[in-house]
Order: C-alpha cells, then structure tokens, then sequence
C-alpha cells in the first residue's frame, strides 16, 4: 500500500462558507478549536462521527471534504 | 483564503497545562533527588530529615501546580472552561498508556535487578518515588509529544 495520509478541503469550505472561524465549526461539531486546527493540517485523524459532522457542517459528504494524499 | 482569521494560540490549552505539570514535578523532584543523592537518608526509620525533605518537594509541586494552573485559567478562560472533546480523550489515553508501561517496565527492573528483594528503607522508598517521577515525567512528556507532532490514533 503506498504511504499516503488523510487530507481534507476544511480551509476552503470554511472559505466558502463567509469565513466560517474554527471555533464556528468547532462549535457546531462538538470539538475544540484546537482540535478543528489540527484536523485541517493533517497532525490529527477524526472520528468517522465527526467526518460526518464536519461533512454535514458543510452540506457535503464525508469524501468530498476528506481524502488520501499520497506522500511525496 | 489568508483572510481568515481563527486567532488560535500557537499551542493548545491542555498542551500548556502538561507543559505545567512536568515542570510542577520535574523541578522539586529533581532537586529533591540531587539532594537525596548528594546527602543521602541515614538508615535509621523515621528518617526526619529525608521526610522534610520529601515535604518540601511535594508542597513546592502543588504550589506550582496550583498557581500555573490559575494564571492559565485566567488567560485562557474558554479554553480552560471547555470539557475534553475526542483528540483530548485520546492523547490522554495513549499518554497514560505510555507513563504506565514505563512505570511498570522500571518497577520490574528495580525489582528484579536493582534491589532483588535485598534492599529496605528509603533507599527502597525513593527508587519506587523515582519510578513514579519517572513514568509522570513520561505521561506529560508524550502528552506534549501527541498534541506537537500529531496523532492519529
């Protein structure tokens, strides 16, 4: 299996969304700002329960905000 | 995109409170074992003055603890105020698998090698007090370890 970590487009629907903050979505997913922040660079792999949250906070599904990248 | 303002501290709430409790323990505790080592317990029990010194370590380490921890709550009020969500839990749970394996692993080794059952007194008191310090030391360490480098379960 090639080396390959989970990425997501968290940034850019939060971009999309008005500039919706961490926290905003922190809130609305039931976690910490902290933890959303390191969601978004790669140091931490959600829960398929917040994913889907974090999916659903967008109105998207689970693989359109999350996906493998293969390391260089 | 670099519009976005989140105004994250650079590291997080818990981060800086295991930051906290390492220093609370490691600095009485290492001045305790330096001082232990370098004037070491008579064999005599009670020892009195190991027990003082014992003291002082532990009330400078709650002193310090309780401190940091109000001035961080003062700082980071929301932060202190919101409960663990899933990356706390766990970080805390590997964390304490972690310090428990070292605490374990060293207990077996003082046991078994060290002080094979020939050895009483303080000396026997402060190799288990060490181990505890030891695995601590190495419960906040990887708990600052996991919030840093990442985790991914």
């Amino acid at each position: 299996m090639a080396d390959r970590k989970l990425a997501n487009h968290i940034r850019t629907l939060r971009f999309l969304q008005g500039e919706m903050t961490q926290a905003d979505l922190g809130a609305r997913v039931g976690v910490t700002r902290q933890t959303i922040a390191a969601i978004e660079s790669g140091k931490y792999a959600p829960t398929l329960e917040t994913a889907m949250r974090i999916a659903e906070a967008f109105g998207k599904r689970v693989d359109e905000v999350f996906f493998w990248q293969v390391a260089p | 995109m670099e519009s976005i303002k989140d105004s994250v501290p650079s590291m997080p709430y818990r981060e800086r409170a295991a930051w906290l409790a390492l220093c609370a323990m490691g600095l009485p505790f290492t001045g305790y074992f330096v001082w232990v080592i370098a004037a070491p317990p008579t064999a005599a029990m009670p020892d009195w003055s190991t027990f003082t010194r014992f003291g002082v370590a532990i009330a400078l380490q709650i002193a310090i603890w309780s401190l940091g921890t109000l001035w961080l709550r003062r700082r980071h009020p929301e932060d202190a105020a919101a409960p663990l969500d899933e990356r706390d839990l766990a970080i805390s749970r590997r964390s304490i698998q972690t310090g428990y394996s070292i605490l374990f692993a060293v207990t077996c080794i003082n046991i078994g090698c060290v002080f094979p059952f020939a050895q009483g007194g303080w000396k026997l008191i402060n190799v288990g007090l060490a181990s505890i310090v030891l695995a601590e030391l190495v419960r906040n360490s990887a708990v600052i370890w996991l919030y840093r480098r990442g985790f991914h379960g």
